[in-house]
Parts: C-alpha cells; structure tokens; sequence
C-alpha cells in the first residue's frame, strides 16, 4: 500500500492520464474543449485508487493504464449512453457558426430548441405570462374556500391536507375534481 | 332555428361532463352544442329505464354542469322539440363573463403565511 506520491511518481501519473485523456478524446471525437475535463476525471480516479497500487506486483505505469482504461471505458459508455438517449452529437453552444459574422451556436439557437423544452418545461414568456393572466382570471372565478384550497394544493398534496384536518380525502378529491372541470368550463387549459 | 340546427355539430358519441366544459372553455359567442337528444328530464330519472345507468348518471352530471355555466353567463340553454318527448337539448355559447382577476402572488403569499 502506498501513503506518499513521489515527484517522478506523480510526473507518470500525469503523463499516463494525458495520453488516455488524448486517445479517448480521439476516439470519441469530443470537441477539444473537453480535453482537460476529460483528463481531470481520469487523474481523479487515478489518485484515489492509488492507495490500492502495490510495488511488488508492477510497475506503477503499468498499475496507471490498467486503472486508467477502467476509467476510460466508463466514460466512453457514459458517453455513448447520452448520445442514444438524444440521438445526435454533442456540439458546443459557444462554438463560432461558420459565415454568420462572429455568432456563435447559442446565440442561433431558440429558446423553443433548448434542453429545457426538450424536457417539457415551458420556455415561451409570453405564452407563460398569457398562461399566469389566465389562472388569475379562473381563480377569480372560483369560491373563496376553493381558491385556498387551490393555493394550499401548489405546496401540499391532498392526503397532506386530508391528515392536518382540512377534511376527508374523498371530499377534497371531489372538490378538486370539481374545480377542474371548473376552469375548464372557464377556458383555463391544464398545464 | 334552420341556421342553429346546421350549426349543431353531429354527435358521434355521448357527451361527458369534461367535453361539455372544454366546449365551453373554448367555444366562441354564438357557437351552438346539442349536449342531449331525448326528453332530459325522464333520462335522467332514477327509476327511468331509458338509459343504462352508468349513461343516465353522466348525462345527469352534464346536465347538471350545463345549468352551472348557464347560471354563470357562460352559455344560454335552449331545446328545440323534434316531436313528442324528444328534443334537442342546446348550449349557446356566450361572450366570456368579465371576471375579476386574483392575484396568483398575492393568493399563494396568503397561504403561506
């Protein structure tokens, strides 16, 4: 078991993480941004296994490469995971368009083409703000009592509500259910 | 009555309580829906056999919204009589009810104090 990290020791470490750093880089056809990422995740599971690495079985290049095309073969499948899940080729958002006078992906990318609205969230301020304008004019419809219970619902779920003594279960579900039609009737669509 | 009656869209399948709602919700003034065709108030009796009982009990329940709107200004009610004991049963879409807005903010700030 090893404590200490000599100069030369460390001086192989780096050079070891750099080369698998480069290979993988290549193999993958990362964008050479993420070079130095790349490195620095391979160097960080290296030194942390390095307490593992014994003298009397091997080389400590040899304990380095092992340890770093683990390492390596985990990121690659971490990498190809993500490029099935979004079918295409990460690309960098900072990266310049040729022939559009200094702009870069992100600045041509819409809002509507964002992770954001690849996830379902809303990414339209208008249609949010239209949206806010619209509740606020259903709630002003609704019961005092109903309108509460609309606001208790944004922080607490109905079997919460039911528990703190703000009456049966069934009851608040059919009120829900009856404010739902409700705003609908009201021209309030579900988010 | 010949301009509403080409205005009544044809109904494929029996309305439920959150159809007739979402017509509402997006119906422009003027705009017309046959919500029952029969004689409503034997249809939706308990002890009527005209319908199954899990069909009266909806139509119970759209009757029974259509009247809420109704009583909020959102639609008027009319039934044009086809012949004896059946009748076409009709929302009409109104100008949306001017309601007095509240404060989303202000609303949730209340109840979490």
């Amino acid at each position: 078991m090893r404590t200490s990290i000599s100069r030369d020791d460390l001086h192989i470490l780096l050079h070891e993480a750099d080369v698998a750093a480069r290979r993988l880089v290549r193999q993958l056809r990362l964008p050479r941004a993420d070079l130095d990422d790349v490195r620095q995740d391979l160097l960080a599971d290296l030194i942390a296994r390095l307490p593992a690495y014994d003298p009397d079985r091997g080389a400590l290049g040899a304990f380095a490469g092992t340890v770093l095309t683990n390492r390596a073969t985990r990121i690659a499948n971490k990498v190809k995971r993500e490029r099935r899940m979004y079918g295409a080729m990460p690309i960098s958002l900072d990266e310049p368009v040729p022939e559009s006078d200094g702009l870069t992906r992100g600045d041509l990318t819409a809002e509507a083409d964002g992770l954001s609205a690849l996830f379902g969230q809303p990414v339209d301020a208008f249609a949010a703000a239209e949206h806010r304008l619209d509740v606020e004019r259903g709630l002003g419809s609704l019961e005092p009592a109903d309108r509460a219970l609309c606001a208790a619902l944004s922080r607490t779920t109905v079997d919460c509500l039911a528990a703190s003594g703000h009456g049966a279960r069934s009851s608040l579900y059919r009120r829900v259910k009856d404010i739902r039609l409700a705003l609908t009737a009201i021209g309030v669509r579900a988010a | 009555m010949n301009v509403i009656a080409s205005r009544i869209p044809a109904v494929r399948k029996p309305l439920t309580e959150i159809d007739l709602c979402v017509w509402v919700g997006q119906a422009a003034p003027g705009d017309v829906l046959e919500y029952h065709r029969g004689f409503l108030a034997l249809d939706t009796l308990t002890q009527g056999a005209r319908l199954a009982e899990r069909e009266r009990a909806e139509l119970a329940r759209v009757a029974h919204r259509a009247w809420w709107a109704a009583s909020r200004g959102m639609i008027h009610l009319v039934q044009r009589r086809h012949r004896s004991d059946e009748y076409s049963y009709l929302a009409v879409a109104r100008p949306k009810p001017k309601q007095a807005s509240i404060s989303l903010s202000s609303l949730l700030l209340a109840e979490a104090a």
